[in-house]
């Protein structure tokens, strides 16, 4: 067919009609093939402010579109729809529906920041899919992804305890993430360390998964600190306006 | 009389500034550290200039010459300043073989350093033979030797020519353009087609800077006459197959990734801040600006002061110029300090 660069046409937006003739010009068949035009006319303007309010994203409107992070990027080699460049380039234009095309592939950075080392600019695009993964479950696009509930759990015990007890982190992200505790590689890792590590260490974890250990005095800062968590994630949804995203999906669920 | 005007560095800044002073009869001394005159254009062996096509020899060799037959200017090569004293109208200059020199006013025209693409690892330089620099592209050419792939000296069929090497970096803290390249570059494709009909040169660019006039004579002049292939594209990194180099990337404009074949590289160099910059400002008591250029503090009133008073500067010491921009600094520095030693005189 003679479509230069027929595959950056979606397909749906290619059309050949078996029988058609136009004006008296009989146009059937393959040679007079159509492309539909593609208007976009739900541009987002706010779609970049929205990500640079979000952790990571803050660095996104130097981009100049130079491709070095999709260059660089562990992700692209393997799948090149996996591509930041492009996606920053949809931010900053506010074409959110062609974004979200993209929604279930853009949480599989891997955080190597290959491309942080490469960016000239220093966009930090690592931390742009960071925001852009956060900005697609924010705003119900997506579901939390694994790492976001991994990363949860951790926060929580964090602020909770001033500790970080490994086995409870576990037991809670299998739980969030719907997955059974007893997996084998865990029960095999969990056999080795009985058999290697010394009895006063064991003893110790033992324990600790019992009494759920707290750092001395831990109130305060743990007050401290939920205080600033909260303080930061309203600003994050007032820069998201996701208040109003609740006010007209309730109106929807009313009418 | 009056004392000289020391003038230091002989390229075309310098030379500019010691012909314009012999011009009104006033004596000067350039010192050169290299053991000639003629800058970065000579010193480096450039081929044919941007815009005008003269060869480089020719060119800028007439200015040596024009200001060798000068008896009012005395050239010291193989020598830099080491010690630096006094104020405007009275300055004295200790010199690295021994000598003094006594001075009126100073006109820095120490020029600007090739950027070493050893520090972009990722694009094969000091790895692959057949990866090189622009600067080594212009000595084929004005050496009469050709575009050849130094590996085995065959003519190259495909060529990439890589835009902003050590410009537009935050890696390598080099934020500058440095502002020739894209031109000298256009230039360059034009020349190895010139030479080598059948061979394809790619140009990969993250914007063209071919400023000015320098559009019609060079950027489309190089696409339209000379077919040279222009690519929106910064490459990731530049390996071998072990027979040719290959480049890889991504067509930004068609959203697509490249790995192509070919016979050789080159790095489109950027002009980094003379290496000596840090000495120089310590020895002559001058500032540097944010990227490590020499401070220029009076843009308007003064043509090229720096933050001493009767200190001036000219030419891409100041940041990257070309060199008619560079000749006319120089000029217009020799004319401040005239203008500078008429003021002290009234004052
Ligand atoms: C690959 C390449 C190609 C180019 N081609 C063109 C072109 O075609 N057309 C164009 O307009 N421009 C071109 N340029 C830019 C051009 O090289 C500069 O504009 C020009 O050389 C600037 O002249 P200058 O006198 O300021 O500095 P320089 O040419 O750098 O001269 C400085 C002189 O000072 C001397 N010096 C340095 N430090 C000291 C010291 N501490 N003491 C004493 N002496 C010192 C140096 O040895 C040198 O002789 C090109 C640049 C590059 C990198
Ligand atoms: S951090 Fe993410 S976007 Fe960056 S190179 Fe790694 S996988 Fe790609
Ligand atoms: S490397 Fe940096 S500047 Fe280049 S496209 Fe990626 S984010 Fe933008
Ligand atoms: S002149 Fe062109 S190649 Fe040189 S630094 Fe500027 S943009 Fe890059």
């Amino acid at each position: 067919m003679p479509i230069h660069e027929k595959s950056l046409i979606r397909p749906e937006n290619l059309t050949t009609h078996e029988e058609l003739t136009l004006d008296g010009v009989d146009v059937s068949g393959h040679w007079s093939t159509f492309i539909e035009t593609r208007v976009v006319n739900d541009y987002n303007e706010n779609l970049q402010e929205e990500i640079a309010a979000l952790p990571g994203g803050e660095e996104i409107h130097r981009c100049w579109q130079c491709g070095s992070c999709t260059n660089a990027c562990t992700v692209n080699a393997i799948n090149e729809d996996f591509n930041p460049r492009y996606w920053i380039y949809l931010i900053r234009m506010g074409m959110e529906s062609e974004l979200l095309r993209d929604k279930d592939i853009i949480w599989q950075c891997v955080s190597c920041n290959k491309c942080t080392y490469a960016c000239p600019r220093d966009v930090f695009p690592e931390g742009v899919m960071k925001a852009t993964a956060h900005w697609l479950e924010r705003k119900g696009h997506t579901e939390k992804s694994p790492s976001t509930h991994f990363d949860e759990v951790f926060t929580e015990q964090i602020v909770k305890t001033g500790k970080i007890e490994e086995s409870r982190t576990m037991r809670r992200f299998f739980s969030r993430t719907g997955q059974a505790l007893a997996q084998p590689w865990m029960i095999e890792m969990v056999k080795r360390m009985l058999r290697g590590l010394p009895i006063g260490l064991l003893t110790r974890m033992g324990l600790a998964t019992l009494v759920a250990p707290k750092t001395n005095d831990w109130s305060k800062a743990s007050a401290a600190i939920q205080e600033y968590i909260d303080e930061q994630h309203e600003k994050q949804a007032q820069a998201l306006s996701l208040a109003e995203l609740v006010e007209t999906a309730k109106q929807d669920v009313a009418a | 009389m009056s004392k000289p005007v020391l003038i230091i560095g002989g390229g075309p800044a310098g030379l500019a500034a010691a012909h314009s002073l012999a011009t009104v009869g006033k004596e000067s001394v350039i010192v050169e550290k290299e053991d000639r005159l003629g800058g970065a254009p000579i010193l480096s062996g450039y081929a044919k200039l941007v815009p005008t096509g003269e060869w480089a020899k020719d060119a800028i060799g007439g200015m040596v010459k024009r200001v060798e037959a000068e008896s009012s200017v005395k050239v010291v090569t193989g020598t830099k300043v080491t010690d630096f004293d006094g104020s405007p109208g009275n300055f004295t200059a200790k010199l690295s073989n021994g000598d003094a020199v006594d001075a009126e006013a100073v006109i820095v025209c120490s020029g600007f350093t090739h950027f070493d693409s050893v520090n972009k690892p990722e694009w094969g330089f000091g790895t692959y033979e057949d990866v090189v620099t622009t600067t080594q592209v212009e000595q084929m050419i004005s050496s009469g030797q050709g575009v050849r792939c130094p590996s085995d000296d065959r003519k190259p069929q495909r060529v990439a020519i890589l835009l902003c090497v050590g410009s537009r970096d935050r890696q390598i803290g080099r934020e500058w353009c440095s502002k020739i390249c894209c031109t000298v570059s256009s230039n360059i494709a034009m020349e190895i087609r010139e030479e080598l009909p059948d061979c394809h040169v790619y140009i990969y660019y993250m914007d063209i800077r071919t400023f000015g006039l320098y559009e019609t004579k060079y950027y489309w002049k190089s696409q339209e006459e000379f077919k040279v292939k222009y690519i929106k594209a910064r490459i990731a990194e530049v390996t071998s197959d072990g027979e040719k180099l290959i480049v890889k990337g991504e067509d930004t404009l068609v959203k697509r990734p490249i790995t192509i074949p070919f016979d050789m590289v080159v790095h489109a160099i950027g002009m980094d801040p003379n290496v000596d910059n840090p000495e120089i400002s310590e020895t002559l008591g001058i500032d540097l600006e944010t990227h490590g250029f020499i401070d220029v503090a009076n843009r308007y009133g003064a043509m090229g002061a720096t933050s001493r008073p009767g200190v001036y500067v000219a030419g891409s010491a100041t940041g990257p110029e070309t060199i008619d921009d560079s000749i006319a600094q120089g000029h217009a520095a020799a004319m401040a300090v005239l203008s500078g030693a008429r003021d002290l005189k009234t004052a």
